[in-house]
């Protein structure tokens, strides 16, 4: 047999690490930044810095600009977990009746959240805003709720439809003949079951709240309840000049991210190659 | 426990595919019913129909006297094996097993008990721990029929249980179905298109073919008395011999004229089926089983002169394929059916029987070895040969 390692593999595998060079320099760059003093940050914005200086991030933390960090932090959290979490108690179950309830009516509703997913979201800003200012939801955590689960409904039930699909219908008929009804089996059959996907569509719609600045800031701009992005960007009229500051917050907006995608990396992959396995 | 009567039963699918036609079964209190027949013949449907799963087209079905038609599944009190276990991968075996117990509000307590006493009728009592996915094909088979039983069901639904096991596995999980079923007494429909399953487990079989009972009735009469060409071609391995024969009397004697040979058929073969007569004179179809052919013949055997084309050392036994000069039977039913025994056996069958020459296979004594290429004479026992219809393919009695 020939070496398996020719020219040709090792080429690729050039190509590949420099590929993954070229994805890890922001990031590099994000961390280097915020570690480095101001001084630094314009004589010689690439190196390595020559000392950390981790008291940027508690410097950032503490910064006194549209109520701060923390209370942006909490913003965050609380949008994007219930949001997140409204979207897959309604996607997963609006597509578990489509899926299951082959007919007009489940056709149509399919083909309604796939266009849901195609018009842009900037287009339906203005009526929505004047929508929720006379419904009192301006500024307020409930209606930012509302709002992401309605943007992204469409696609979370345009991805639990494909999954759904996919899985066998024994187990449900199973759960049928030893006698649960509709909950038990959606509760303690099919939900488990849908578990890959739930962690794509978690990862998903959570990284698309989270990281959104155009939605918060119309909708939350001035109410105190600010989520990262909006802090963050009010921070740079704020220090004008310490960049390397602002790159400390953004670290810290990434880190509950991160932590987040380390836990459900294992099932998003199994959400995207589809399938379940008995 | 309880009998289940299927009434007309038929099944319409919305394209307008009729899967099971006027299906009429009696299906007595502790009975073991197979359903047997070649792919696509209906046997799941009609499963379904019996289990809720699928809604009832024409027809009553009845469990217990009480007619269930419009009973929900999950009332009907019936237990359902699927062909791939159809096991909640999430949940644990001990979680699987109890789950049916967990909607019927048993108590905790209860529920552990039970559990524990299905696991070890089962002999899975060290795994309740594991999860499906960590089990091999034959224990999950056993978790899944731990999930059947726990219930203590009016009647068991199996739908090719064992297809997904390799062989030996089968063999072994065939005679453990039997024993736990017998050992429990629950009713029970078990569909496989395996004639070998159905002949070693069922107490009755039903054969179907295109969503129309061919003929129902306990293993010994399935096999010794078929009601037609495809119920005799279906069951057996190695398949019933057929060849095409001339019917005709001779003084008081019935003669089969079978290529140029004669076979003088005993007065008391016309007196069990007097319907021969109907056919005297024309032409018909004779079955006959591997070990009714016989070699050396016996001595008060007819006799029927064939060459030897090879044989196959079973072991215990030896199978003799032979040719004779005869007219072949290719009735649909016959190739049907040899289908299902392997995708190739219809070719063989047509290139075995070309023309003038049928194959013919014999069970014989493995000691004796004939050489290929010679001729042979093979003892015939006229009493256990079987007469089909040319046109309607219907046994002749
Ligand atoms: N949902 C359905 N819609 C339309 N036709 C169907 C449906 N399910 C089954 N059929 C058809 O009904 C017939 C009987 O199918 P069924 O599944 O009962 O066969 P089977 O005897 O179980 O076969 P196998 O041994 O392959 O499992 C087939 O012709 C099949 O194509
Ligand atoms: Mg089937």
């Amino acid at each position: 047999m020939r070496d398996r390692y020719s020219r040709k593999t090792l080429i690729w595998e050039v190509l590949l690490l420099l590929l993954a060079i070229a994805f890890c320099l922001p990031l590099y760059l994000l961390v280097s930044i915020s570690l480095k003093p101001p001084q630094e940050l314009f004589t010689s914005p690439l190196t390595f810095p020559t000392d950390l200086h981790f008291e940027n991030f508690s410097r950032a933390w503490q910064a006194r600009n549209s109520g701060g960090m923390a209370s942006a932090m909490i913003s965050s959290v609380i949008i994007t977990v219930g949001s997140v979490a409204t979207l897959i108690v309604i996607g997963s179950l609006s597509a578990y009746a489509i899926a299951r309830r082959p007919g007009k009516l489940s056709a149509t509703l399919y083909t309604l959240f796939v266009i849901g997913i195609i018009v842009p979201f900037q287009l339906t800003v203005l009526p929505l805003f004047v929508l929720f200012r006379s419904l009192g939801l301006i500024g307020t955590y409930l209606g930012m709720i509302i709002l992401w689960v309605g943007i992204l409904t469409p696609l979370t039930v345009f991805l639990y439809t494909g999954f759904v699909r996919t899985i066998p219908r024994d187990y449900e008929e199973a759960a049928r003949m030893d006698g649960a009804g509709l909950v038990r089996t959606y509760v303690q059959v099919v939900f488990p079951l849908l578990r890959p996907i739930t962690g794509t569509v978690a990862i998903l719609t959570g990284l698309f709240i989270w990281n959104d600045f155009f939605a918060s800031l119309i909708f939350l701009g001035g109410s105190g309840r600010e989520t990262l992005p909006v802090a963050i960007y009010s921070f740079v009229g704020e220090y004008l000049t310490q960049w390397n500051l602002v790159f400390a917050a953004v670290v810290i907006a990434l880190a509950p991210l991160l932590v987040f995608f380390l836990i459900a990396q294992k099932q998003m992959i199994r959400g995207f190659s589809g399938g379940i396995r008995g | 426990m309880a009998s289940i009567h299927l009434k007309n039963v038929g099944k319409r699918y919305p394209d307008g595919n009729r899967a099971v036609i006027d299906l009429n079964l009696d299906i007595a209190d502790g009975d073991f019913m197979v359903l047997v027949g070649p792919s696509g013949c209906g046997k799941t449907t009609a499963l379904r129909m019996v289990a809720g799963l699928e809604e009832i087209s024409e027809g009553e079905i009845h469990l217990g006297g009480e007619l269930i038609n419009d009973v929900e599944p999950g009332k009907r009190d019936i237990a359902m094996v699927f062909q791939n276990y159809a096991l909640y991968p999430h949940m644990s075996v001990f979680e699987n097993i109890a789950f049916p117990l967990l909607s019927q509000g048993v108590p905790r307590a209860e529920r552990r008990d039970r559990v524990e006493r299905t696991a070890a009728v089962l002999g899975i009592s060290d795994m309740l721990d594991r999860k499906p996915r960590t089990l091999s094909g034959g224990q999950r088979q056993r978790v899944a029929m731990g999930r059947a039983i726990v219930r203590e069901p009016q009647a068991f639904l199996m739908d090719e249980p064992l297809s997904n096991l390799d062989a030996k596995l089968r063999v072994q999980m065939r005679s453990e179905i039997s024993r736990i079923q017998a050992e429990l007494g629950i009713t029970t429909i078990y569909v496989t298109h395996d004639q070998v399953e159905a002949m070693t487990m069922g107490t009755r079989i039903a054969v179907m073919r295109k969503g129309v009972l061919q003929q129902e009735g306990s293993p010994e009469v399935i096999y010794g008395q078929p009601a037609n060409l495809f119920v005799a071609a279906f069951i057996g391995s190695p398949g019933m011999n057929f060849v095409t024969a001339e019917l005709s009397r001779r003084g008081d004697d019935l003669v089969l004229g079978i290529g140029p040979q004669e076979l003088v058929l005993p007065p008391k073969t016309l007196a069990q089926r007097p319907a021969l007569l109907e056919h005297e004179s024309g032409s018909i179809v004779i079955g006959i089983r591997p070990e009714h052919l016989s070699l050396p013949p016996t001595d008060n055997s007819a006799k029927l002169k064939a060459t030897v084309e090879r044989s196959e050392m079973l072991g215990a036994e030896r199978l003799l394929h032979v040719s004779i000069s005869a007219k072949p039977v290719s009735a649909d039913e016959i190739m049907e059916a040899a289908e299902e025994v392997s995708a190739a056996a219809p070719a063989m069958l047509q290139d075995g029987s070309k023309g003038d020459e049928v194959a013919l296979i014999a069970r014989i004594d493995p000691s004796i070895v004939p050489q290929p290429g010679s001729t042979v004479e093979l003892g015939v026992g006229l009493d256990r040969l079987h007469f089909f219809d040319l046109e309607s393919g219907r046994a002749v009695l």
